[in-house]
């Protein structure tokens, strides 16, 4: 090496030097990720895709700790198809609010309705009207809260809510560690940032993170919230079969079932479970909402209960069974 | 299970930082462009992560992103930043002619054009070779020598001009 050219590595070297301090870096890194990540926001119809996951999961779970018996064939046939029940499935953040609510049908025949209320719906509590997703933590969370969101629930939609299920918004990715993450097929790749989404086409194996933004995205999708829906649904789909494939994945799926889902205690999950089809069809909608406004409780969607009930009776009746997902499993 | 990008970040970032305000001499813009990049290759770290040289990969986000930011705006800050390096500089044990002589190497080297001072800096302080530069810039390799050539070439040229003026920085 020259000297000129030995001048040029200090002059370059004295340059990096004046490089800032990496700490600088790191925490607005840190600010900018946190802004990043966007609040759990799960359409209704991955709430409902979650607790039917559940219904399935569940059951199918339990059956393995103990041989199947020729008695418990003869029943879950004879018990294909329960009557309808209404649940109210919702989504909890981690500060108790629940920033999804579905008004859920399991039908008679198998199939699944679910009508989603939106988080900032004004809604009627004996304490006054509240945001929706605060009900529950305003009565006191756990029971007493999940007891009150059905009451308000009820008296808005004009329907009789028989079970409810909550689910801690982490369960899709505690799903997917659990059985060693999940494989999916997309038909396209696809990326965005506000679930953080970044797929390529083809068969691929879901991380942690992953799971979430698999679940979450619907910008960037040619149906949007739909197509989010059909992604909940393909996930859970293969969540069960790979926990299937591989039996010692169980104890941790009935692990993420305890830990992430709390259903009212009367609920018979396995009678439910037992008439569900794997490949139950998922009608998903959302009641109608009106203007904006605004009380000292912050600005939220007013509802016209007339209309509510209207929509909520009209929707919710057993929809006729739709057929599989497409052939080769992939989505978009 | 360990977080790749984490480890990635702790490990890396530090030279990451330097390369890229040794490339843009301004340790500002460097940050700028370290984050934006960071932030970006998070988002995709599943196949990143997946890479031979992950490292490389992010040193090419982070030369494009400096690249093409310049192509973006016109050039600017070269002069401010440079008008102030003087001053700023790290106290050295170095023989106070060395040390003039380095910063003004520094300044000539700030008004390189861009190309030219990346290939330089991969070569100089990175130590990359040809095929990693050519890798890196989206060119070839007889191209990478030609940047490298000419930037020493100018370099040379301007010590030889500058001498005198590099004489005046210790009276």
């Amino acid at each position: 090496m020259t000297d000129h050219e030995m001048l040029i590595r200090e002059a370059i070297a004295a340059e990096a030097a004046r490089a800032v301090h990496p700490g600088a870096v790191l925490a607005e890194l840190e600010k900018k990720r946190a802004r990043r990540r966007p609040m759990a926001l799960i359409a209704a119809g991955g709430l409902t895709a979650v607790a039917a996951a559940v219904a399935l999961v569940v059951p199918l779970t339990m059956g393995r700790g103990t041989p199947p018996s020729p008695d418990a064939a003869a029943q879950s046939s004879a018990a294909v198809s329960p009557t309808a029940q209404n649940v109210l499935v919702f989504g909890l953040d981690e500060d108790g609010y629940t920033d999804s609510i579905a008004l859920t049908r399991f039908g008679g025949d198998g199939s699944i309705s679910a009508v989603s209320i939106p988080r900032d719906t004004w809604i009627e509590t004996p304490g006054g009207t509240v945001k929706a997703n605060s009900v529950y933590r305003g009565a006191g969370s756990g029971v007493e809260g999940s007891k009150a969101l059905v009451t308000a629930v009820e008296a808005m939609a004009g329907v009789r809510i028989d079970h409810y299920a909550a689910v801690d918004m982490t369960a899709f990715t505690a799903v997917n560690d659990a059985v060693g993450g999940v494989e999916v097929c997309l038909r396209n790749a696809t990326e965005d940032d506000y679930s953080g989404a970044d797929f390529p086409a083809g068969r691929q194996v879901l991380t942690s993170d992953q799971a979430l933004a698999f679940v979450r995205q619907r910008h960037g999708l040619p149906q949007g919230d739909l197509d989010r829906v059909v992604r909940q649904q393909a996930f859970l789909h293969a969540a069960a079969a790979k926990a299937l494939a591989a039996p010692d994945t169980l104890p941790a799926l009935v692990g993420v079932v305890r830990e992430h889902v709390r259903v009212d205690e009367g609920w018979d999950v396995l009678a439910l479970a037992r008439g569900l089809r794997p490949d139950a069809p998922v009608r998903t909608a959302t009641i109608p909402v009106g203007e904006q406004t605004s009380t000292e409780r912050g600005t939220g969607l007013s509802v016209d209960p007339a209309a509510v009930r209207a929509f909520v009776g009209e929707f919710l009746v057993d929809a006729p069974a739709g057929g599989a997902p497409g052939g080769d499993g992939c989505v978009a | 299970m360990p977080d790749g990008y984490e480890q990635f970040v702790a490990d890396r970032l530090d030279r990451l930082l330097r390369y890229a305000t040794a490339m843009t001499c301004d340790r500002y813009l460097a940050q700028d462009i370290v984050q934006e990049v960071l932030l970006r290759a998070q988002r995709r770290w599943h196949r990143i992560g997946a890479l031979d040289a992950p490292y490389l990969y992010v040193k090419r986000m982070v030369t494009n992103e400096y690249l093409s930011w310049w192509r973006r705006r016109a050039a600017r800050e070269v002069t401010s930043s440079h008008s102030a390096l003087a001053e700023v500089s790290p106290p050295v044990d170095d023989p106070a002619v060395r040390h003039a002589e380095r910063d003004a190497m520094r300044a000539r080297i700030a008004v390189l054009p861009r190309k030219q001072r990346a290939a330089l800096v991969l070569r100089y302080y990175e130590d990359s070779t040809d095929a990693e530069i050519a890798a890196i810039l989206g060119c070839g390799e007889g191209t990478v020598r030609s940047h490298i050539s000419r930037a020493l070439k100018t370099l040379r040229a301007n010590q030889n001009t500058n001498t005198s003026s590099a004489a005046e920085v210790l009276r």
